[in-house]
């Protein structure tokens, strides 16, 4: 059976005059994936998202949401898509209720029973003014901004950041369910934990450039080891990716007092395809 | 029409509290005109010889003595300056502040097309200008009722049209300047209007720099003028419309391409 694919991006070209954006991007999310979008600050994933969103316009390639190409079919695009950005910003003399019926009513769409339940499970007060919200509280709206019309695409933008660990459970919690519908997800993240524990693909991005996509499963194998160890009464920390017979091999001459080799943590995995090109 | 309601609804505080000031200060004074009826012929015929500043003012066509001449030169001086600044103020807000305030990619994301918020937003200031108008005109001729003074009705409705036209350039021009820029540049156009309104003034007093007529929307809604001529030039009024109709346009094609500051 022929992949259907809920973004497809071609060559995406995006400059900022003679700044960089994003060069050559070329990835695809399968549709009824929950997919990660990783990279180091800078490195060109809000570039990516706003381009595919319309917010900033990009000089070259092409891209597609959900079959319909991104420069022709804007506005039916967005229909399907529910959005959340990094930073939650609202119109401060607003109320939670009004803003969420203003994102309602924008959609033309009655979405009273769904929007209820969604503040219901994120504990949100709709009689408070945004004013008045924390960023945790700003973003929770967002989510349910972003939900409550039930869309065939989520594209998250750093969600997390701002939410406590139990409202972070319950977010994931509401994704998998509306996965389970059908909608597909593009969470684009720092937190490598999310990533590994939601996602099914994912892809990394390194200064405007994809330098992998591929399963989340196959993007955390590596052969790399942590090594904690007491050489010549020295202390040493370190991860390593070679041959273990030439590691033991180069001990000779030189006393190892104690050594512990162990799975490295998430992070350093990762590190290792952030800081690649610098090696 | 759902953004539309929203720019109104948020801009409602804004609106009332600049027809309190402007139509409120100048409604105050037609009230007050009674209080200087004593001393008014005095103060006209001082205020008539003051050359080139009775010429600024159009105090050279109109007289103090009464108070539709009054009203002509000191009540519109106050609602023509003031309300230039409402529309400027609220012009150079009506698009930048969605970028300035971080909201623009709440907005921006919902579908309607960059085209349909530009237009609604626009629609949003027309409409506040038009009320502000409205409500501080309808303030005056109850001030004019209540002194129980005859109301000359074509002059003050041509006036008031121009005033309308005037403030819708220079709100508009100001709306262009906000689909231009990232951040909210109220001072820039506070600094339109108030060049416009200096601009008016002074051409009229020198000679040399007399074309400035062309530039200024307050050459072609000056009540002097109106309540004396008892028409509008037909031809300053057509190139105040071309002026709206270029920004506007200009406005549009900057706002559909730029590249949104989230």
């Amino acid at each position: 059976m022929e992949k259907e694919y809920a973004i497809t991006v071609h060559n995406l070209t995006k400059t900022y005059g003679r700044k960089r954006g994003i060069i050559n991007l070329t990835m695809e999310v399968e549709k009824g994936d929950i997919f990660g979008f990783l990279g180091p600050n800078g490195a060109g994933k809000s570039t990516t998202i706003r381009s595919l969103l319309g917010l900033i316009k990009f000089q070259q390639g092409n891209a597609s949401i959900l079959g319909m190409e991104v420069k022709k079919h804007h506005d039916r695009i967005l229909k399907k898509i529910g959005y959340m950005p990094s930073e939650a910003m609202f119109y401060p003399s607003m109320k939670v209720k009004d803003v969420i019926q203003f994102a309602a009513d924008m959609r033309n769409m009655d979405c009273k029973q769904e929007a209820s339940m969604l503040c219901e499970r994120l504990l949100v007060d709709t009689e408070k003014r945004i004013e008045e919200l924390s960023l945790g509280n700003r973003k929770k709206v967002s989510i349910v901004c972003a939900m409550q019309h039930k869309p065939e695409l989520f594209i998250f933008d750093e969600p997390t950041s701002g939410l406590d660990p139990l409202m972070q459970a319950e977010f994931f919690k509401l994704i998998i369910e509306y996965n389970k519908q059908g909608t597909t997800c593009f969470l684009s993240s720092h937190v490598l934990s999310e990533i590994k524990k939601y996602c099914k693909h994912a892809a990394i991005i390194r200064e405007g450039k994809l330098i992998r996509s591929d399963t989340v499963e196959n993007l955390t194998k590596t052969n790399a080891k942590r090594i904690h160890m007491i050489k010549d009464g020295v202390e040493e920390n370190m991860v390593y990716r070679g041959n273990l017979n030439e590691l033991f091999a180069s001990f000779a001459g030189h006393d190892i007092e104690d050594i512990v080799i162990e799975e490295p943590e998430l992070d350093e995995i990762f590190m290792h395809y952030y800081e690649e090109e610098q090696v | 029409m759902t953004l539309y309601v929203h720019e109104m609804k948020m801009n409602l505080k804004s609106l009332l509290t600049w027809v309190l000031c402007v139509g409120g200060l100048c409604f105050g004074c037609i009230l007050l005109y009674t209080s200087l009826e004593d001393s008014i012929q005095e103060m006209a015929d001082a205020y008539s010889n003051m050359g080139a500043m009775s010429v600024a003012l159009g105090m050279d066509k109109m007289s103090l003595a009464t108070l539709t001449g009054f009203y002509a030169t000191e009540i519109a001086m106050m609602h023509g300056l003031g309300g230039a600044m409402f529309a400027a103020i609220l012009g150079t807000g009506m698009l930048s502040k969605e970028e300035a305030f971080h909201t623009s990619e709440f907005l921006n994301v919902l579908p309607v097309s960059r085209q349909s918020i530009l237009l609604q937003k626009y629609a949003a200031l027309v409409s506040n200008i038009l009320v502000f108008n409205l409500l501080c005109t309808l303030m005056y001729i109850l001030g004019f009722i209540m002194m129980k003074e005859e109301i000359s009705g074509k002059e003050m409705l041509l006036y008031h049209f121009a005033q309308l036209i005037m403030q819708i350039e220079i709100g508009t021009i100001c709306f262009m300047l906000s689909a231009c820029v990232k951040k909210n540049l109220m001072g820039a156009g506070l600094g339109i209007a108030i060049f416009m309104f200096a601009a008016d003034m002074m051409c009229r007093i020198l000679p040399a720099i007399e074309d400035v007529k062309y530039i200024t929307p307050f050459y072609y809604s000056n009540a002097a003028d109106i309540f004396t001529n008892g028409e509008i030039d037909a031809i300053m009024l057509g190139i105040g419309v071309g002026i709206i109709t270029v920004s506007f346009m200009a406005a549009w094609f900057r706002y559909r391409n730029k590249d949104l500051a989230v």
